[in-house]
């Protein structure tokens, strides 16, 4: 019983942390999508998201909600910044200077946060108190809230993407810039949709996961590594391999941490990327890709 | 915020070029410490306890009747970033010493470089081995972690009586220095741990360490944690999932940035400390001005600074000179030394301190237990 208990709370743990790996990935996946390029910054606009949360309720006073939902609005904005200030110059330029304009941008970002909010890590309350309590596992609420949070967003995203005519237009933009343009859709714009929406979704991930982890700069490159990690697990550019890949990591590091050693757990994320690459390098759910074009 | 943050820029600027026609009737020392990366925090409060000594120091006359001249150097939290700023100020020839960084892998990385240096370099990590690798240079202002772990152990078993130990340790070099020595000092008093459990820094998850010590039955948990967000999420999740154990912890369990974080998931726990502002009398002086000047609490992050600030002024001006033999010897020969964390009487291998405060967490303030010295 006791091992079973232990089981539970292992494997409830892996997929809580595993859920937030998938939303930033989720974010990554979108961009590759739409432009190609890996965002080095992804995993800063969780933090970043963290962060305006913490300036909202903590530092301005709001109510719970109206704070989330202001930084959630303030993360589109700062998408739309990063698409027009990072991404769109260099367009045209082939996908390295994109990246390293990201990189840049992540370098930027958490020392413009170091200067305004000082070094000190914030703390942020769970969105509700305390947890369940069920035999001798407990399940915090903020792990319950980042899980059902989660489920929700995959719902809303193959709900947006399949039946909605904008989710259309962003897919076929990510599919054939060209053949997009073609048939009048205006191309730079989606991109812009697409870095509003990977913005927020970022800042999502930070701001549920801002109460376990607490807030802090280099909160997002450790989740971003991760996330980084399962998008080439689940299938570079695949939404469904994000999500999966995200739960994978999470739940295999929980695990083999439990079961094999906890100093390890960082290398199992790594050591699973590596064996998929060795074994299945299009990833999970990747389409096996002879040429670029 | 902002504001603070471009008019400091500016006020740089200013001082550095104000630096160079001042240059002659100043003395400059050297301060490597994590003002960006992940140790930022830190970091801050390091720079705020050096501030606060160079205005004392200043203010009674400076070193050698010269105003000391901090050169802040950024090793961005990391080891090669701490190697590259002692090769930088170590190549200085006008800079007579060097206040180093806390973090024992840090300095462990940048020993070579120190050494060839051949200044006094003032540090603050922990790890034993620091200052036993005959690199002469090297003056710790903090006890070291066999005092550390013998503290945590002399108390956790003849005051609180508890003999089924679980030790939790990061497994960079002060984790895994304190965990050796917490383990030996078990040893001299008969007891093996029930549980030695590492996990590497910055960990997200801590749920299996905690499961592995409700498995392992240990009534009280020893422990060498480097980021207070690491210990902050242990915390949490220890008294979430039901373990009551009693805990002594290494200095950062007090950190106030640790225990800001934890609340409550804290309250009750042991931890050591190198600094205590109830613990003297140099230590209420000190922890006054830092509140007033800062509007902080002050912690051990900002107090080794001070008092390592002191140390080198005082050397210096014992000495009459600034030579780093001179300086060397001077420290040497400090005897009984007042300063915030202790009195410090340097021995053959540039450790100053021995001995620790008790402390216990008394729902979210920190309470003065005790003052305990290992005398061999």
């Amino acid at each position: 019983m006791d091992a079973l208990a232990n089981n539970l709370q292992v494997l409830f743990q892996g997929l809580a942390l595993g859920s937030i790996y998938a939303l930033v990935a989720l974010g990554f996946v979108l961009i590759i999508r739409a432009t190609n390029v890996v965002n080095f910054a992804q995993g800063d606009f969780a933090m970043l998201g963290a962060y305006m949360m913490v300036a909202f309720l903590v530092g301005v006073g709001f109510s719970y909600w109206l704070s989330f939902v202001l930084a959630l609005l303030g993360m589109g904005v700062f998408g739309l910044i990063f698409n027009y200030g990072v991404y769109y110059p260099l367009r045209h330029r082939g996908f390295l200077p994109v990246i390293i304009s990201t990189l840049g941008a992540s370098i930027f970002l958490q020392n413009t946060v170091l200067a305004i909010f000082g070094a000190q890590p914030k703390r942020l309350d769970n969105v509700i108190a305390g947890g369940i309590q069920i035999g001798s596992v407990f399940l915090d609420s903020q792990y319950l809230v980042i899980l059902a949070v989660t489920m929700v967003m995959v719902a809303f995203q193959f709900f947006f993407f399949e039946h909605t005519m904008l989710g259309k237009k962003l897919q076929a933009t990510s599919q054939d810039k060209d053949m997009a343009r073609l048939l009048g859709i205006p191309v730079a714009l989606m991109i812009a949709i697409t870095f509003v929406y990977s913005s927020a979704l970022g800042g999502l991930a930070g701001v549920l996961v801002g109460p376990v982890l607490f807030v802090s700069i280099g909160m997002g490159s450790i989740i971003a590594l991760k996330a980084f990690a399962a998008t080439i697990i689940g299938g570079f550019g695949d939404v469904k391999g994000a999500i999966v890949g995200g739960l994978f990591i999470g739940v295999i590091e929980s695990f083999a941490a439990f079961y094999i050693s906890v100093p390890y757990k960082d290398a199992y994320a790594f050591l699973m990327l590596f064996l998929v690459l060795v074994f299945r390098p299009q990833g999970f759910f990747g389409e096996r890709v002879s040429e670029k074009a | 915020m902002r504001v603070s943050f471009w008019s400091a820029a500016v006020a740089g600027a200013f001082a550095s070029l104000f630096a160079l026609s001042a240059a002659a009737d100043s003395i400059r020392i050297g301060l490597i410490s994590e003002i960006t990366g992940p140790n930022a925090e830190a970091g801050s409060y390091t720079l705020n306890g050096a501030r606060l000594a160079v205005d004392a120091i200043n203010k009674k006359g400076g070193i050698l009747g010269k105003q000391i001249e901090l050169v802040i150097e950024d090793n961005q939290s990391t080891n090669p970033g701490t190697v590259l700023a002692f090769s930088k100020l170590g190549g200085n020839t006008d800079i007579p010493a060097i206040i180093g960084p806390i973090r024992s892998t840090q300095i462990q990385a940048a020993s070579p470089t120190i050494q060839k240096a051949g200044i006094p370099v003032m540090i603050g990590g922990t790890d034993p081995s620091l200052t036993h690798v005959n690199n002469p240079w090297v003056f710790r202002c903090r006890p070291n972690d066999t005092f550390s772990s013998r503290v945590i152990a002399d108390f956790g078993v003849s005051k609180l009586k508890l003999k089924k130990w679980a030790i939790v340790h990061s497994t960079d070099a002060f984790g895994s220095g304190g965990q050796k020595a917490l383990t030996d000092a078990l040893k001299t008093l008969g007891i093996e741990p029930v549980l030695i459990q590492g996990y590497t820094n910055n960990s997200q998850d801590f749920t299996p360490v905690v499961l592995a010590i409700k498995k392992s039955g240990a009534d009280v948990i020893g422990t060498y944690m480097t980021n207070s967000q690491d210990l902050g999420i242990f915390a949490k999740q220890l008294r979430q999932l039901g373990v009551t154990a009693t805990w002594v912890g290494s200095p950062s369990i007090v950190t106030d940035t640790a225990m800001k974080l934890a609340g409550d998931a804290l309250h009750g726990t042991y931890g050591i400390a190198d600094f205590n502002p109830d613990a003297n009398a140099e230590a209420k002086t000190f922890a006054t001005a830092y509140r007033a000047k800062y509007n902080l609490e002050p912690d051990v992050y900002s107090s080794w600074a001070y008092d390592a600030l002191n140390v080198v002024a005082t050397a210096m001006n014992t000495a009459k000179s600034s030579k780093p033999d001179d300086v060397r010897k001077a420290i040497l020969g400090l005897k009984n030394w007042k300063g915030v964390e202790g009195n410090y009487t340097f021995d053959e291998n540039g450790d100053g301190l021995r001995g620790y405060n008790i402390v216990k967490n008394d729902g979210g303030k920190v309470r003065f237990v005790e003052h305990i010295d290992i005398t061999k």
